[in-house]
């Protein structure tokens, strides 16, 4: 039985296989829930509606507070200092393995994490050029909010991966970081300048 | 080299390299102790102690967080990025916690949020803790009434008081600023009060309070930065969304159909609840004196909005 090479999108290569079915199983759903909502259940647009934006949300904590810490090692969060009410944002990642502390980080998980991390934007992007489309525009705040928070977890993690890139991590997926350094640009920097 | 003064002063040369510390020949980036900043009391040759690959000790709580925070905030930026943030390393003992400890110290986080802006510690704590001195004065007012109309007379005299409001400040539960609140009462806000519509307006019910709590949120934050308050969006969001709690409970009495009459004095209770706690948030934010009224207004036409929106249903 030949080794499978490490990096190939199979769950059981997983250093926490838990944590990644459970993360893309979030991520497929609240897809899945919109898509099937749309084309079946058109009439409880409410249902749909408030069962999606829980899978949505639910999406968002988990992949931001558990799935990108355990499968990448990687958080980010944002601080208000008390006296002016500013708040900033704080990227955190784990040491490296060449630091002291640190330890690798599984290849599967990181081709998974960062697949994934990119394609829901897309996707949902997709989604948003069919409702408008089909002119529903009911649905196109759905696909909006759920756009926001998939393009905010893409960029915050993208750029906790950039700052851990240039202290020397390989390659961190299919896509580098250099995209996010090309999609964030000034718009992001002003939404994030709170 | 930045430890002597270098250049000019040919004509001041003496034994000592410090004499003239304070002339104006001395380097620009020798560390004047009168000017320094904690940027610049870092050795500046050996810069192991600031840079990104020194691992930062800390755990990684919001408790934590903001005192290492303050003794980070000058080790970041040094990378150049599209989104301006702070970058650290993470001690490994707390990015490697448990999903069990996650979920519990934000669930913790959203308990403790509830109570801190739901409990109208601006009426209740005025009247139990300040009622020796603030009150003093108000009691002198109403002094010639009797005694039951007094207290109430209390409050009321108290209500436009600026100095009480803004005397409240911005708890440490309150920085840490969560969307859960506002996300799960403007939900069930939405849902509730979409119960009762028609069949063929239910969606539009739903999607148009959905879309108006958050539009109404938006535009008090905007109004309270405006007026000068220091409060950061999020966390104006959260607290404005964690005082529709009130709301939420007379949305679910419309919901159960219970009759008008009741319905007057309950939701009369209910919508001041709402506005003391979202009042008390300005004491945090540090707005401008006598632009209370001026910021307490829009939140006054929200919550009433919101709560007709209930009793009609």
């Amino acid at each position: 039985m030949d080794n499978p090479t490490p990096g190939t999108l199979n769950w059981r290569l997983s250093a926490h296989p838990i944590t990644l079915v459970t993360f893309l199983a979030f991520r497929a759903a609240s897809l899945l829930i919109y898509l099937l909502g749309g084309l079946i259940f058109t009439t409880n647009f409410v249902l749909i509606f408030i069962i999606t934006i829980l899978l949505l949300a639910a999406d968002f904590y988990y992949l931001k507070n558990i799935a990108g810490r355990r499968l990448v090692g990687l958080r980010w969060w944002n601080e208000v200092n008390p006296q002016t009410g500013d708040s900033h944002w704080v990227f955190e990642s784990a040491p490296q393995p060449n630091e002291p502390g640190g330890k690798l980080v599984n290849a599967t998980d990181k081709r998974f994490f960062w697949l994934a991390l990119y394609c829901q934007p897309a996707l949902w992007a997709a989604l948003a050029i069919v409702a408008l489309a089909r002119l529903r525009f009911i649905w196109l705040t759905l696909v909006a909010i759920a756009l926001v928070l998939t393009v905010t977890n893409t960029l915050a993690f993208s750029r906790c991966d950039r700052f851990s890139q240039a202290s020397g991590l390989m390659g961190s997926g299919l896509y580098s970081a250099s995209l996010a350094r090309n999609v964030g640009g000034a718009l992001v920097s002003r939404l994030f300048n709170r | 080299m930045a430890m002597m003064p270098s250049g000019g002063g040919g004509s001041n040369q003496t034994a000592n390299p410090y004499e003239h510390y304070d002339a104006p020949m001395v380097e620009d980036d020798l560390i004047d102790p009168d000017d320094a900043t904690l940027d610049d009391l870092d050795d500046p040759i050996n810069n192991q102690s600031t840079s990104d690959r020194a691992p930062l000790t800390g755990n990684i709580s919001s408790s934590q967080a903001q005192q290492n925070s303050r003794a980070a905030n000058n080790t970041g930026n040094y990378l150049t990025s599209a989104i301006p943030g702070e970058d650290r390393r993470a001690p490994l003992n707390t990015i490697d916690e448990s999903v069990w400890d996650t979920l519990r110290r934000d669930m913790l986080a959203v308990w403790e949020k509830m109570r801190q802006v739901l409990y109208p510690k601006y009426l209740l704590g005025g009247m139990m803790s300040r009622g020796g001195g603030m009150g003093g004065a108000e009691r002198a007012e109403g002094n010639s009434l009797a005694g039951g109309v007094e207290t109430i007379r209390g409050i009321v005299g108290r209500w436009p008081d600026a100095d009480t409001v803004l005397q409240g400040g911005m708890s440490k539960g309150l920085r840490d600023w969560d969307l859960w609140g506002p996300l799960l009462f403007c939900l069930l806000l939405s849902f509730l009060l979409s119960l009762n519509a028609r069949d063929d307006q239910r969606s539009l019910v739903f999607s148009g309070v959905f879309a108006m709590i958050w539009i109404a949120e938006a535009i008090v934050t905007l109004q309270i930065k405006l007026l000068g308050g220091n409060i950061s969006f999020f966390q104006s969001i959260c607290i404005i969304g964690y005082t529709l709690f009130p709301l939420v409970i007379a949305a679910l009495l419309s919901a159960l159909h219970v009759p008008t009459i009741v319905r007057i004095p309950v939701y009369s209770v209910l919508g001041l609840w709402s506005l003391a706690a979202g009042v008390s948030i300005l004491g945090g934010s540090g707005v401008v004196k006598n632009r209370v009224a001026l910021a307490v207004y829009p939140l006054f036409v929200f919550y009433i909005g919101l709560d007709c929106l209930c009793f009609i249903s």
